[in-house]
């Protein structure tokens, strides 16, 4: 099968995918850190697992994204959905995995009651930042505040 | 989509929170410090919940599109009887399960991993409590004699060796089977709970969402625990070996294949609406999972004995050791972990005390057979009742006295000695024992 072929399935995380997500992170990042994944994806697990998506190729994670519903973060009383972590596979890229994951957990976040979904993205990112805006998203005026200690 | 909370009547819920006081004593401990392990997870309660807004029309078999029922008397007595039957196992495994993780929860090496496995056995009391919540609340005298509160008295009743299904009918032997359970039986769980999702009976589909949310981290605390320790046996350890993973993995799987019932059977439950699957498609879903858990543990053990491997070549060098077998770049074949033949040590089923090897050969003499189980089942199991019980019958089956389905209709037969347990006397109404049995709790946990 073509590049082009390549049917990519969008269904619920798994505990059988941490190792795929671990191998995609490294494929993105170049560093492998199985026991984030392994520590984070059991936190996910245990909350909403419903909420965590992945896209799948011939039998290999090619995207995934985690989140969830929170109530109470930053004086945000109603239910907010937060994407919080996601990757897709740099040979694939423009095929609108991102998009697909990210319509599916939306759902996810408005069948559990979320009127609004947030997200934070480092906007020297154009990329993500651009993705975003593609869905819809848009800058608020909650702002981010670091402070090294 | 919207969750509804109910409780059991008073009594009934007592006599659940009674059990729980004998066979899981460090619950109150678990929830003491929920917030240090769990933070900002929602709290544990024992109740049922029901998922609303779920498809309303039967989704297999014969009556596929038309309403689904709400009561057991709207189904035929057959159909009814199917279902109660489910429902009665599926009751059993949870209570069981939590039986067997407490036997030697205390010995768990990592305090984090311990407090997963203690969540996972209440969540698994409450999926108990949420099928006596189905048998309580519908009127099964049309398919059965017993009465509700008299099926919810044997559930409770039921012990290591009367339990339902065989799986929960044996001992755990060290911490490796709490989680290998969780791995590998859990997941059989999660099989039985997505095809129960479209079961014709609205109360058992509506049932499920819940569960099949709590069961996600169940899997996770089995296969998370499993890839560290795979991590930490590349390094040398001293405390888990890959070839200890690999023992309690032979002597669960076989079990984990026999819960998916016999390979032939299954289409009744498919006509009637109740599961998607028949048996056998199901389990071969199931052993090829296991493949995928059992390739990654591997994956994690190579990369952490070899960093210096880019991921394609820690692939290709698996796949090199898988096909021929032998040793390369100072790893072994043997030192990693494989899915045993679908065949082998079983009970139950078409190849039930077939004599299959691990590695899918044929034996002709039990005798032989049973000093080749010696050597892929781990010690304790060995010294245990269980395996003396089916080596005993693997003889009566070689010398022609029995079938190997009239072997397997009696296994597992795991006898308490002693009369009887004092803890039996939990599963009574608390209304009729106002004064609590003392539960003996296993304070060693608490570390």
């Amino acid at each position: 099968m073509t590049e082009s072929e390549t049917v990519v399935q969008i269904r619920q995380l798994e505990d059988t995918d941490i190792g795929g997500i671990t191998a995609l992170d490294e494929k993105i990042g170049g560093e492998y850190r199985p026991e984030v994944w392994e520590r984070r994806i059991t936190y996910y697990l245990r909350r909403d697992p419903e909420a965590l998506v992945v896209a799948e190729a011939d039998g290999k994670v090619v995207g995934f994204m985690l989140g969830e519903v929170r109530s109470g973060d930053f004086g945000l009383e109603e239910p907010t959905g937060w994407i919080e972590v996601m990757g897709v596979d740099p040979d694939l890229r423009g095929k609108a995995i991102g998009r697909r994951l990210a319509e599916r957990m939306l759902d996810h976040f408005q069948s559990q009651g979320a009127s609004s979904v947030r997200t934070l993205v480092d906007e020297t990112m154009t990329e993500i930042t651009g993705f975003f805006g593609s869905l819809g998203f848009e800058p608020a005026p909650l702002r981010s505040f670091v402070k090294n200690l | 989509m919207s969750v509804t909370k109910t409780y059991l009547p008073k009594r009934f819920h007592q006599a659940v929170v009674k059990w729980q006081e004998t066979y899981l004593p460090d619950f109150d401990f678990l929830l003491d410090n929920w917030d240090k392990y769990f933070p900002q997870d929602t709290r544990f309660e024992l109740c049922a919940f029901r998922e609303m807004g779920m498809c309303s029309e039967v989704e297999c078999g014969d009556r596929k599109g038309k309403p689904k029922f709400q009561q057991a008397a709207e189904m035929e007595p057959q159909q009814g009887g199917h279902l109660l039957g489910a429902l009665k196992a599926q009751a059993s495994t949870e209570f069981g399960s939590i039986q067997q993780h407490q036997l030697t929860l205390a010995r768990a090496q990592n305090e984090e991993e311990q407090f997963w496995i203690l969540r996972m056995m209440a969540e698994e009391l409450r999926h108990g409590y949420q099928m006596f919540h189905l048998l309580l609340e519908d009127d099964w005298s049309d398919v059965t004699d017993q009465s509700g509160p008299d099926m919810v008295e044997e559930i409770l009743s039921m012990q290591t060796g009367s339990h339902i299904l065989g799986a929960f009918n044996v001992d755990f032997d060290s911490f490796i089977d709490n989680v290998t359970f969780c791995a590998l039986i859990d997941r059989v769980g999660k099989y039985q709970l997505s095809m129960q999702r479209i079961s014709a009976y609205k109360p058992m589909a509506e049932s499920m969402p819940q569960m099949l949310r709590e069961e996600a981290f169940h899997l996770a605390a089995g296969v998370v625990p499993l890839r560290r320790w795979m991590e930490k046996a590349a390094r040398d350890s001293v405390y888990i070996t890959t070839n200890d993973i690999q023992k309690a993995i032979n002597k669960w799987l076989p079990r984990g294949l026999e819960m998916f019932g016999d390979e032939r059977g299954g289409g009744t439950n498919v006509r009637y609406g109740l599961k998607p699957m028949k048996n056998a498609e199901a389990q071969e879903q199931y052993y090829q999972e296991v493949g995928k858990v059992v390739r990654d543990l591997n994956m994690r053990f190579i990369r952490a004995r070899l960093p210096e491997l880019s991921l394609s070549e820690a692939e290709s060098l698996l796949e090199k050791l898988l096909v021929d077998g032998g040793s390369s770049r100072g790893i072994s074949w043997e030192e990693l972990v494989h899915v045993p033949h679908r065949e082998f040590f079983r009970r139950r089923g078409v190849p039930a005390f077939k004599m299959v090897g691990w590695a899918g050969e044929d034996f002709d003499d039990a005798e032989a057979y049973l000093r080749h189980l010696t050597r892929h089942l781990p010690d304790g199991y060995r010294a245990g009742r269980d395996f003396r019980d089916y080596a005993q019958m693997l003889r009566r089956v070689d010398s022609g006295e029995l079938t190997g389905d009239e072997a397997g209709r009696t296994m597992p037969s795991l006898r308490r000695v002693g009369g009887v347990c004092p803890c039996s006397r939990a599963v009574r109404w608390v209304a009729e024992e106002p004064h609590g049995n003392g539960s003996g709790g296993n304070r060693e946990a608490r570390r």
